[in-house]
This record gives structure tokens, C-alpha cells and sequence, in this order.
């Protein structure tokens, strides 16, 4: 029995060693790859629509509720894209504000409920300890929202480089 | 050997081995529990100041990083820029400042990560990555094992049959009741 608990010990550590590069690792890459911006994604983006982009913004936001997202401002804070970190990421921390990320992933258009950002149900609808960042930035994030005709977000890959 | 005997031997050793993990779990759980009356990754700490930016002042890195050493904390600038409401946004490494240029009042929010605290949240919400995700899940696989063959071990007046259901009955029932009254 101690060799079966043995086995099982040795299981988890092989398999848990076994990819040791962390997912969510910045990694800087010299690629001919074209960075867009989130002015020049927001501007093209019918055509991108669909497709696998490299974006470089600034970090306005990152969701305080584990991080699942943030929003890339462009020049402006009112021209923002949201990023969703998903698996492949994993999460944004609180740090990475104010830093720029260039994040590879696939730009897509807001079709479903569930893709949109709707923060009182991602947090919650229950009274919470009132938070002045986040609600400034909900409500310019949903002011963007607003005027855009079409609302886009991106489904994060990987983080590229961060600086 | 018994099936009796190989469940305890197994639920001993997977027992001590799973206690780490239980422990992470639970702490982390808390703390995800309370998510919403106190940020459980970070200790916020948020000061008012008064700044020497005004609107008429010609706002750059070199005036912004000597309003930033007046601070009671150590920050390190990042970035800046006005907002849409004419506020000055600083980003700091763990923070941001902002200043009402009209009246030169400052606020920071500082942010620093709970020790240990921080690492558990991550862990507990899979937020490292996809192969942790299959550790995480072959953890819960044991600590299921280690809670059902619980049930078998004892024999008696103590047994499962005897003793041991009403527990694990009522122990069904408290989640059970709050799911169907709130759902």
C-alpha cells in the first residue's frame, strides 16, 4: 500500500513538473508580427473581425474579482478594449495597471449576453464595499460602450511583452 | 488484505498527503467568501493628500515625480494622463494617484498583496495556468476519495449504517436548503 501512495505521490509531482513553462509568462518576442494599437484595432476593426490580432495598450482596469479581465485604453481612456484572460492566461493582476501589455489574441465581436461585460454580474448584485476606481472605470467603460455601434473584446492568448 | 484494511491504509496516507491542499482550499475559501466586504488578494491602503498641482500648472513626468516623493509611501511613477473629468491619472508600480487639478486634492490607493494569501487565491482559482488546473483536479479526486472511504472505516455502533448516515445526511441537507430556498 505505501508503494501505491507512493505512486500516487509521484504522479502528481511528474505530471505537475512536467510543463514547467507558466501559461501566463510575459515573454518578449522579436517577431515581424504587426503590434496594432487600440486606436488602429478600433479603427479596422470589421476587418480584423475574427481573427488572431496583436494589440499594445495600457492597462486601465483589471477586474478586482480574480482578474479574469482588463481593459487596454488607446490614446485616450474612452478607446478601450477589453480583454478576457480565459485559460491561456489565466488572470491580470492589480499590478500590471498602468503598464503597457501587448497581448496576442482573437478579436471578436460582442454577439452574445455572455460575451458582454456586465460587471453586476460578474460581482455581483450584492451590496459590496463601494470601490471608486472600479465604478469610475465601469462607468467609462459602458460610456465606450454606448456610443460604439458595435462593441468588441478580445479572447486572450498570451501576454507578449509587458512594460 | 481487506478491502476494510486497504481503505484505512489508503485513507491515511492520502489523508496526511492531501492536508497541504485542504489547507490552501480552505483559507483561500474564506477569503473568496468575502470577496465582496474586502478585496481577499490585496490590502488596499487609500490616503487623501493635499497636492501643488494646479490647473495652470504645466503637468510632466519630472513635476509628477516630485509631487510623488511628497507621499508618505514610496511609490514609483509608471504612466499618466488627464482624464475625460480633467483629473490627473497617475499609475504607480502596486497603485494609482489621482489629482483634482482644480483644487490640488490627491488620492492614492495603494495596493499591497496579502503574503501567502495572495499565492492561495491563485491556486485556488486556477489562475496559473492550464496544467495546474489537472493537478488541482486530480487533488479533488483524492480528497473525494479520502472523504468517501471515511465513511467506510468504521465498523459497530459507530458505523456508517448505524451512526454515520444521519451525519452525512444532515451534512447534505444545510447546503441543500440554501440552495433551494435561494434558487
Amino acid at each position: 500500500m505505501n508503494k501505491i501512495t507512493l505512486f500516487f505521490l509521484l504522479a502528481i509531482v511528474v505530471f505537475g513538473c512536467g510543463n514547467p513553462k507558466k501559461s501566463n509568462e510575459t515573454a518578449i518576442k522579436e517577431t515581424d508580427e504587426v503590434v496594432y494599437t487600440v486606436d488602429e484595432l478600433i479603427a479596422n476593426a470589421e476587418e480584423l473581425a475574427g481573427t488572431e490580432v496583436a494589440v499594445k495598450g495600457t492597462v486601465m482596469h483589471v477586474c478586482k474579482q480574480g482578474g479574469g479581465r482588463c481593459f487596454l485604453m488607446g490614446s485616450g481612456e474612452e478607446i478601450n478594449i477589453r480583454v478576457e484572460a480565459g485559460q491561456k492566461i489565466g488572470a491580470f493582476s492589480q499590478e500590471q495597471m498602468g503598464s503597457d501589455l501587448t497581448i496576442r489574441g482573437i478579436f471578436k465581436e460582442v454577439k452574445t449576453e455572455a460575451d458582454a461585460h456586465n460587471p453586476a454580474r460578474e460581482h455581483g448584485e450584492e451590496e459590496h464595499a463601494h470601490d471608486e476606481e472600479a465604478d469610475a472605470a465601469h462607468q467609462i467603460i459602458q460610456t465606450a460602450e454606448e456610443k460604439a455601434e458595435v462593441v468588441y473584446f478580445i479572447e486572450g492568448l498570451m501576454v507578449m511583452k509587458e512594460e | 488484505m481487506s478491502l476494510r484494511k486497504t481503505l484505512r491504509i489508503l485513507h491515511r496516507d492520502l489523508g496526511y498527503f492531501i492536508v497541504g491542499m485542504t489547507f490552501v482550499y480552505t483559507l483561500s475559501g474564506i477569503f473568496l467568501n468575502h470577496r465582496y466586504d474586502f478585496n481577499p488578494d490585496y490590502t488596499i491602503i487609500v490616503e487623501n493628500f493635499q497636492s501643488g498641482i494646479r490647473s495652470e500648472t504645466r503637468i510632466d513626468e519630472d513635476v509628477i515625480r516630485k509631487e510623488l516623493k511628497m507621499l508618505d509611501h514610496q511609490v514609483v511613477y509608471k504612466k499618466h494622463y488627464m482624464t475625460n473629468r480633467g483629473n490627473l491619472k497617475i499609475f504607480i508600480e502596486n497603485g494609482e494617484v489621482v489629482i483634482d487639478p482644480s483644487t490640488g486634492s490627491g488620492t492614492l490607493n495603494y495596493l499591497q498583496r496579502r503574503p501567502f494569501i495572495f499565492e492561495m487565491n491563485m491556486l485556488h482559482r486556477a489562475a496559473i495556468g492550464s496544467v495546474w488546473k489537472w493537478v488541482s483536479d486530480g487533488m479533488a479526486i483524492i480528497l473525494f476519495f479520502v472523504a468517501v472511504s471515511g465513511l467506510f472505516l468504521l465498523k459497530g455502533k459507530r458505523s456508517f449504517s448505524r451512526w454515520g448516515l444521519w451525519w452525512t445526511i444532515a451534512g447534505i441537507v444545510i447546503p441543500l436548503f440554501f440552495l433551494l430556498y435561494y434558487i
